[in-house]
Parts: structure tokens; sequence; C-alpha cells
């Protein structure tokens, strides 16, 4: 596919194929088009050419299509006066009637290091923790394919160990991973498929550490 | 380890929210810096209308040229609302309803029904107020049927010209929601809202200069009927009918993507729009408008003939020049805006109110001197660039202080050489004196210029444990900045406001400029603003 802002083309020639329950970690330097990759395979961003398709179709923006894909983007946003575990609440609400594998909130609070901040409001947290709450948020909820855009981003390094473990226990129960990042070894450690994305192509197949 | 989740019944929006309403919970300045903004604009407003409204009573006649300003200005003010709504949205949530709601199985219809609905209510009641206005500033000239010599407008007329309004301008805000995700659409949407404003101001100077278009405007206001009125009214309806029916059918399709990046803008805008935050608002429309451009590299100026010991730093300066030079659109729209303190004294507010005009003109120098401050607003908090170059703070600031002066001077001098024209500043020995005083005024207005751009754009809602600064210091410079406009400019604001210019107001005017700006410069880079 080719996707481009304006005149600007950011993906060029992408062909790119990622099976079900695989890790894959989609890597390139700032402004390869990562994010923009990621929002192309959410349906946010439609490509100039070429085609997407997402679990057997293309990304159809409807009830079905949100209750199988969760997205969670590099710029997250609250509600200014809900606390964390009101936000992981709101979450379960959201996606009622809550139908496959997913963790209830108040283990996920304790999984990801919040117990002793869960009620407090995201604006008190330090941008480590509000990046847990976004992660926390994405598997309060069941879902089939995960959508991570940097998710290692203000993370401490033993939180992306736990992280990649999480993941990959995520992939375990049959659902599929595709993260932008940076950090090749939270890649590794998740057991994700690198894919390099240079000049607008993938420029070298992965394959897995 | 993973459980297996729980069935229930499925999620309603109406609950979800309330849910969200339940446990919110808002701090006191939320709730006091949105009481102000409303109190603030009402008695804005009130003193504003409270002239042409009165010409619906029969009070405060007015003469043709007057009336024809009026309706030029009520129909530039409806374009320049639908244009302003869309770089709004004009549907939008709020950042965190389309972080939370949005990319959901949540019904997207009842997902954006709320928003909808405001947009709706808004262009009602903004239309209604603009039918009403239009229909004020036509009062002198309408043939009522109380017959001669009763001029109050009767209630019918009042009621089907508030329909009328209402129900364009709803017409045209739910077509702008209908065009939201095609961007081919939105840009003849926006260029239909600009000809409409190029064409209402056209009207209004031809009206003003040419008693022959005033005379056939004002005999097309005495033509009207109550049967005119109720046919307005009907269509007005039907459209905004029609327009609201496609828009319900359009919601449960609306593209989340669309809906995502209009949402996170609004959201920012309203945001620094409740806050006074200029800098941050025209920081976000640099960046929409650069985003996706491929600029044409150019070199930097080697030296200086006329100021070769300004050197290096105003080279610094000079990305605000290319900027300025890239973007000529920029300065037509500040040619016109020159207009609008003629336009508003003429059509609203009269000599009675002087210090309306007076406030337009400090509004407008500043504005225009903010356009030549882009580069100092984006890294006057990081010296790396300007140690880079070598460049003395105070040498940089001076160099960047020319270009907003030039504008603020240029805009100042136009602004009242048409004043002056239309006769809205009758009282100078010397008519040239008015244009003159914009020279003199506008070197220190440009220091408020800088003052507004070298304060933070800080976004109140990142205000937590991490933020650099706190937003009531933050308000405090805001309104630091705009006194030091009034008193850069205050000899001038003061003839305006009295309609008397003296060759001795120019000294003074002089003299304040020279003491404020060369003041500011020299405290700007100790105090950090």
């Amino acid at each position: 596919m080719r996707v481009g802002y304006g005149s600007f083309a950011v993906l060029e020639d992408v062909d790119l194929t990622v099976a079900g329950g695989e890790i894959v970690a989609v890597t390139g330097v700032n402004g390869a088009g990562k994010s923009t990759l990621l929002s192309c395979l959410a349906g946010l961003h439609r490509p100039a050419a070429g085609t997407v398709t997402v679990l057997g179709g293309p990304p159809r923006d409807d009830a079905a299509f949100w209750r199988a894909v969760a997205l969670v983007a590099d710029e997250p946003t609250w509600y200014p006066g809900l606390s964390l575990r009101e936000h992981l609440e709101l979450v379960r609400l959201t996606h009622e009637p809550v139908r496959g594998w997913c963790r209830p909130a108040g283990e996920l609070i304790d999984v990801f290091g919040l117990a002793g901040r869960a009620d407090a409001v995201p604006t008190d947290l330090s941008s480590g923790q509000r990046q847990r709450l976004s992660l926390a948020a994405a598997l309060a909820r069941p879902s089939r394919l995960l959508l991570l855009d940097e998710p290692e981003q203000s993370l401490d390094p033993g939180f992306r160990k736990e992280l990649a473990g999480l993941l990959r226990e995520y992939a375990g129960h049959g659902g599929t991973v595709i993260m932008a990042t940076h950090d090749l070894d939270f890649a590794a450690a998740a057991g994700a498929r690198p894919v390099l994305i240079s000049e607008g192509r993938v420029a070298t197949p992965g394959t897995a550490p | 380890m993973i459980a297996p989740a729980v069935a229930a019944g499925p999620p309603r929006v109406t609950a979800i929210r309330s849910f969200i309403r339940r446990r919110r919970r808002r701090p006191w300045y939320d709730w006091y810096s949105t009481g102000f903004a409303v109190v603030l604009a009402v008695i804005l407003l009130w003193d504003l209308l409270a002239q042409p409204f009165g010409r619906l009573s029969g009070s405060g006649g007015a003469d043709q040229a007057q009336a024809v300003a009026g309706a030029a200005l009520v129909l530039g003010a409806a374009a320049g609302l639908l244009v302003l709504a869309q770089a709004l949205g004009p549907l939008a949530l709020s950042p965190a309803d389309a972080a939370w709601l949005l990319l959901t199985p949540l019904d997207r219809r009842d997902v954006l029904r709320r928003p909808a609905a405001a947009t709706a209510g808004i262009a009602v009641a903004a239309g209604g107020v603009l039918g009403v206005l239009a229909l004020a500033m036509a009062g002198p000239f309408l043939r009522l049927p109380n017959g001669p010599g009763a001029h109050r407008v009767p209630s019918a007329w009042l009621l089907l010209s508030a329909v009328g309004g209402a129900g364009f301008f709803a017409a045209a805000m739910l077509a702008e929601v209908l065009a939201q995700p095609w961007p081919r659409w939105r840009f003849r949407l926006r260029a239909a809202g600009a000809a409409v404003g190029v064409g209402a101001t056209v009207g209004a100077v031809a009206g003003e200069r040419w008693d022959v278009v005033s005379r056939a405007i004002t005999d097309g206001f005495a033509r009207l009927e109550v049967g005119s009125f109720g046919l307005i009214a009907i269509v007005a309806v039907a459209a905004a009918c029609t327009a609201a029916l496609l828009v319900r059918r359009m919601l449960p399709h609306f593209p989340a993507g669309v809906m995502r990046a209009g949402s996170a803008r609004a959201g920012t805008v309203l945001l620094a729009a409740a806050f006074l935050n200029v800098p941050l608002l025209t920081w976000i429309a640099e960046d929409s408008h650069w985003r996706g451009r491929w600029l044409h590299s150019r070199p930097w100026p080697r030296r200086l003939a006329f100021a070769p010991r300004l050197g290096p730093a105003f080279v610094l300066a000079w990305a605000d020049w290319r900027r300025l030079g890239r973007r000529p659109a920029v300065l037509a729209a500040l040619a016109v805006s020159a207009l609008a303190p003629a336009l508003a004294g003429a059509a609203f507010t009269g000599r009675a109110h002087g210090w309306v005009t007076a406030a337009v003109l400090l509004a407008g120098a500043m504005a225009a001197g903010t356009q030549g401050t882009t580069a100092t607003r984006r890294d006057t908090n990081d010296p790396a660039l300007r140690r880079l170059l070598g460049v003395d703070a105070e040498a940089a600031l001076a160099a960047r202080a020319v270009l907003p002066a030039l504008l603020g001077t240029a805009w100042l001098a136009v602004a009242l050489a048409l004043l002056a024209l239309t006769g809205e500043l009758p009282g100078a020995q010397w008519p040239v004196l008015w244009p003159v005083l914009g020279l003199a005024a506008g070197p220190g207005v440009a220091a408020a210029a800088l003052r507004v751009a070298r304060t933070a754009p800080v976004n109140p809602a990142d205000q937590g444990p991490d933020a650099a600064v706190t937003a009531p210091p933050w308000l405090l410079t805001r309104a630091g900045s705009v006194l030091l406009g009034v008193v850069a400019a205050w000899p001038t604001l003061r003839a305006v406001y009295a309609g008397h210019v003296h060759a001795s107001t120019f000294g003074a005017q002089v003299a304040v400029s020279a003491v404020v700006l060369g003041g500011y410069l020299m405290l700007a880079v100790r105090s950090g603003y």
C-alpha cells in the first residue's frame, strides 16, 4: 500500500502479512511511517493506493471491528476528574457484553504496579504511570488484535520485561500484536518478529529472533 | 491466568455518560473560568448590540450607509462564524470522549448525538441573534404595517427573522458537518464563506462610498413585508430540517479517524480559548498550515546592507520574515482586517462607543504584530539555537522586534486612515494626523506582541507534577501583555476615544512608544518575558 499526507508520501510500497497469534515489532527511524501504518490498520487513515485487510476484511470502523481491535495511541487523553480505577471500569462498561479473554480490572491494577495509585486522577500520575494505565486499559477488554504505538515509552526497564511477558501471554491466547517500537531488546523479549521500515518500504523481511 | 469475562447487557451511551458524570470531579477554577468568561461575554455583547437592537424600537436611527455597513457586517459575521466552526470541527467530541468512547463497540450515532445536538443548538442560537440583528440593521428603512410614524418593529417580524436566521445558519452549519469527512467539500464551503465575507466587505465599502448603492439596498429593505419574512422563515426551516435528517443518517457511519483528529484539535483550541492562550491557538494554526507541505530551500542572508552590526542576530530573526513571505494570504488577511474598526464603528458603535473602536484597534495591532513573532514563540525558552549562532539575547530580541513593529505600525496606520476616511474620526485639524499617529504607536504595540509570544504556550490540561508552569501566573502574564499594549498605545487610544487628535498627541505617542519598546527590550531578557 501507499500512504501519504498531502503531497508527502510516508509509506511508498509496504507489503506485510501478519499471522494470527503473532507479535510483530515495526521499527524504523523517526518519521519512517510506523504510526501511520498502525493508523491504516485501525482504519483511521485511508491509504492512497493498495489494500489493508484486518481479521479477514477491510477495517470497517464499526462495532464489530472495535470489539476485536484495541489501539493504544502515542498521545493518550484522560477524563480530568476520573480516577485510574474508574478509567478501567469505563473500559469494561463500553465493551459489554464482555465475551472473550481479558483480565479483571483489579488484577490489572496489581500487575501494572498501580495499586497504590488506583484512586488518583491521571494528571497526578507520572508519565510512566499514565503509560501503564493506557496499556492496562487495552488489556482490560477482550480483543483479537492489539495495535500499540511505542508501548515502551516512559516505562522503566524492569517493567518493560513484564510488559513483554504480558504480550506473550496475550498472543498465547490467540491474540495478535502489532507494535511500533524503537526498543529492539523489548521486541526480542516479547518474541516479536521485527519489521524494519525504511524510506517508505519494508526494508528486510524479519525473522523470529 | 486470564479470566473469562462475564457477559452483561448491551452498553448504552447514556448510561456510560451518566457513569462519567457521577464520578467526575471538576475543580472550582473550572467553574470560575467558565462563569467568568460567560459573564464577560454577555456584558460585552450586550453593550455592543444594545445600540443596533435599539433600532428595532425606533430609537438610534441610522443613515443609509450605516444600515448597509451593518447588514454587511452581519453577513460577514455569519460567514466568519462558519469558517471558525469548520476550523473547530464543526462536529467534535471532547478529547477524552474521542479516546475512550469513539474506538469502542458503542453505537456511533449514540456517541455523536450529543455533540451533533450541541452543534445544532449553538447554530440555532447564533443564527437567531444574527437574524434579529439583520432586521435591526434594516429597521429604520422597513415599511412597517403600523403606518407612518410608527417605528416599533412588530413582534411577528422579530420572530420570523429569528426563525429565518436560525434556520439558515443551522442549515449551513449542518452542511459543514456533512462535508466534514470530505476535504474537497470542506475546501469548497470554506471558499464560499470567504467569498461571502469578501462580498459583504465590498458591499459595505461601496455603500459607504456611493449613495446609489446604499439607496438601492435600503429600498430593498423597504419592499419587505410580513409575507416575505414568512416565506424566508419557511424556506430556512425546511433547509435546516433537511440538513438535520441527512446528518442523522450520516452519524452511524461518521469516520472515526476524522472525528478523532477534529476532536483533538477542537479540544486544544477550546481549552486554549478558555484560558485566553493566544500563542497556543496560533501554534496549532501554524502546525496545521505547514503539515504535509514541501518547502523549497532558500539561503540565509549573509549580511544586511542597512544593518551590518545586527549580523547573526538578524539571521535569527530572518526566520519570521521568510515565513511571512511564504504566506501571502496572511498579509492579505491582515490588510482586509484593517477595515474591521471602520466597519464596526460605522455599523455598531458610532461615536457613543469610541472605546470599542479603540479596543478593536489595539487587538488588531497586537494580532498583526503577533504574525511576525512565530519563531520567537517557538524557541523563546530554548536558548540552544541562540548559543549555537553565538547571538547575544538582547541583540536577538531587538532584531526580532523589527518585523512585529513594522506589521503593527502598517496595520494601525491603514486602520486609522480608513476610520478617518469614513468619517468615524472627524476631530482632526489635519486628518492625515490619524494614520501618522498609527505610525508612531505601532513600535510600542510591538512590545506587547513580543511579550505575548514570549510567554510559554502552556496547555492547562498538562498541569501535573511534572508541569513547569502553573495556570495562575501564566494568566497574569497574559493580562500583563494586554496592559503593556494599552500603555504603549495610550495617547492614540485616548485620541480615538475622544475623537480628537492634535500635533501634541503625535509627540506624546512617539515618546511613549520609544520608552515602552526600549524599556521592554532592556528588561525582557532579564525578566524572562
